[in-house]
């Protein structure tokens, strides 16, 4: 810091980190598994070099790791990313990305399909999820009143829309008791689904949305100011909120059609990359959408072979290593403000 | 110059502004008085440009509704405290709009430094706006309107949440800043306080301005009583400044009334 001088918001070399501690979570998410893979041979096969994987090695690092861990990545940026603008566009610290009623209208709609859908449910489980999950959020903005509600409005009808998607899903569920455990694993997230097909639909409406967000996120800091000061610092915050809640509302329907819900990313994330950083800007979008991607796909390498051949939901190592970590940094923060 | 005619402001079926006139000179301090639901904040934010309207603001003969550009900083009566964020990175978002979103120049830095100093909240700049006190919150959200460098400040209850001593330091601030050019308009509850400082005091009632004029002349004006239906009343203190009580406690008071 120079002389009067205070210092720097944010600094592009955090964000470079980021990039690389993704780039080290996606090797060792292809390279390790029942069968690991040497990161020589997989750095090869992937720039196309000669002396890469071959046969049975070569399809398992294109055709399933690699999607894999693409779609874990893609659903660990959608989520850490869509639960930091939601805590900006609320201010509130413990606002996550199912708060309106996304997580209850995936579900609604992943129990119609599961209990509905005949044989081919994995063709239409992520549809019914995802128009579950954006149904039930325009039905929070239709209770809300209004397209501009102010946030404490918005997160009561995202209440209330997400109760009553749950109590008509606890109905389906009673009526069809054979669907209790596919809804209950869905809900566990899972990405063992993960294919080039999924990856590339859940990649264009992903990437669409973290684009949009990430190209506000300088603007999104007035957000935190009152509406009045944004207001004189030439910023419609109404405007901004509604960009920002479709966009994350885009991100998290496509990240829960694709993988059910992953729960504690969209909130440990942000508060983990703002806790380190010391710094609330949301400049720090981007890094939270590569730190969210890197804690995904560790996540996974760590259900895919924890109790292997066996796999853990993914769900469970979120919550299982999210929360204890979360919670060091809330105290080191803490004494540190101290 | 800050011109206001014809000003109205409509709620749905309920008119908060009715036909307000005002002409408020550069560099000068007035003060908005009035009850509760009087139609002072709707007049700031109106002012501010966020509110749609009837009638003509003009800032230097600019429609503030045409003129998105117009430099005019607000300071809200109750901050909206961001999650965890610093000083520095709370008064750091006052540049935003002349920098451009997520650039800070140097310059920026040195003001931010500069008006960190100003405030005396230097060496506080890494603490997190949410463990402050409310006089320490209310000069962060002075020095993040003041490195806005506005022409206009508006403040809005300035010294609501502060005791006597925090809110005499910071209304001594805002008489420094209006020292340098910078045209203020508050609104407060306290007429006394206002009259000491403003020079101008602005009388508001059920979206009317019921009395305008010099601080001294309102505050000696017969109607003023009645603009609070007297139940205040107006004594003068040895060194002859006046000061406005409840009228219940006045027979307690040795200073004749006025």
């Amino acid at each position: 810091m120079k002389k009067n001088q205070i210092d720097r918001v944010w600094r592009w070399q955090i964000t470079a980190s980021a990039a690389a501690a993704l780039l080290i979570a996606c090797l060792l998410g292809v390279g390790f598994g029942p069968v690991n893979l040497n990161f020589g041979s997989i750095i090869r096969t992937l720039l196309g070099l000669p002396n890469g994987l071959e046969n049975e090695d070569h399809t398992l690092l294109l055709e399933l790791r690699l999607p894999r861990v693409v779609l874990g990545a893609l659903v660990g940026a959608a989520l850490a990313t869509s639960g930091a603008v939601y805590q900006s566009v609320f201010r509130n610290p413990l606002a996550d990305p199912y708060l309106l009623g996304v997580a209850s209208g995936a579900g609604l709609g992943a129990t119609i399909a599961i209990t509905n859908g005949g044989g081919d449910l994995h063709a239409l489980l992520p549809l019914f999820a995802f128009l579950g999950g954006v149904l039930a959020v325009a039905a929070t903005f239709l209770v809300a009143g209004r397209l501009f509600a102010d946030p404490s409005t918005l997160l009561l009808a995202g209440i209330a829309v997400g109760s009553f998607a749950t109590a008509f899903q606890t109905y389906l569920q009673q009526r069809n008791s054979a669907a209790l455990r596919p809804v209950y694993s869905w809900i566990l997230g899972e990405l063992t689904v993960a294919n080039w097909d999924v990856v590339k639909w859940a990649g264009f409406y992903i990437f669409i949305a973290l684009f949009v967000l990430i190209r506000i996120s300088k603007v999104l800091d007035a957000l935190m100011l009152s509406d009045e000061e944004a207001y004189s610092l030439g910023v419609s915050p109404q405007k901004i909120r509604l960009i920002a809640v479709a966009a994350a509302t885009l991100a998290t329907a496509t990240a829960v059609s694709a993988s059910g819900l992953i729960g504690f990313v969209g909130i440990v994330v942000p508060h983990l990359v703002r806790g380190l950083t010391k710094r609330a800007t949301n400049r720090s979008l981007l890094s939270i959408a590569f730190v969210g991607a890197a804690f995904l796909v560790i996540a996974d390498l760590g259900a895919r072979t924890l109790l292997s051949p066996a796999e853990l939901p993914i769900g469970v190592i979120t919550a299982f290593v999210g929360a204890p970590f979360f919670l060091f940094v809330l105290r080191a923060r803490n004494r540190g403000s101290q | 110059m800050i011109n206001l005619e014809n000003l109205s402001v409509r709620f749905e079926d309920r008119e908060v502004l009715q036909s307000i006139n005002l002409e408020i000179p550069e560099g000068t301090w007035s003060c908005l008085v009035g009850p509760n639901g009087a139609g002072k904040t709707t007049l700031l934010r109106t002012m501010l440009g966020m509110q749609s309207y009837s009638g003509s603001i003009k800032y230097d003969g600019r429609e503030i509704a045409k003129n998105k550009s117009l430099n005019i900083a607000f300071v809200p009566q109750r901050p909206s405290i961001p999650a965890a964020m610093s000083v520095a990175e709370y008064v750091m978002l006052g540049r935003a709009k002349l920098d451009g979103w997520g650039k800070e120049s140097a310059h920026s830095r040195s003001i931010v430094h500069e008006m960190l100093e100003a405030t005396q909240l230097l060496g506080m700049q890494s603490q997190l706006v949410n463990t402050l006190s409310g006089g320490e919150m209310q000069r962060v959200l002075i020095a993040r309107a003041l490195v806005q460098e506005p022409e206009v400040m508006l403040l809005d209850e300035p010294t609501s949440a502060l005791d006597l001593h925090h809110q005499i330091s910071v209304l001594n601030k805002v008489e420094e800043i209006k020292a340098t050019g910078v045209t203020i308009i508050s609104t407060m509850h306290d007429i006394t306080l206002g009259a000491m400082y403003a020079e101008r005091i602005i009388i508001m009632q059920s979206g009317r301005v019921l009395l305008d004029g010099e601080s001294q002349s309102v505050i000696h004006s017969p109607e003023l009583r009645s603009a609070f239906d007297d139940r205040i009343s107006v004594h003068k203190l040895e060194n002859g400044r006046p000061v406005i009580i409840a009228a219940k406690r006045a027979a307690g008071l040795d200073h004749g009334v006025i």
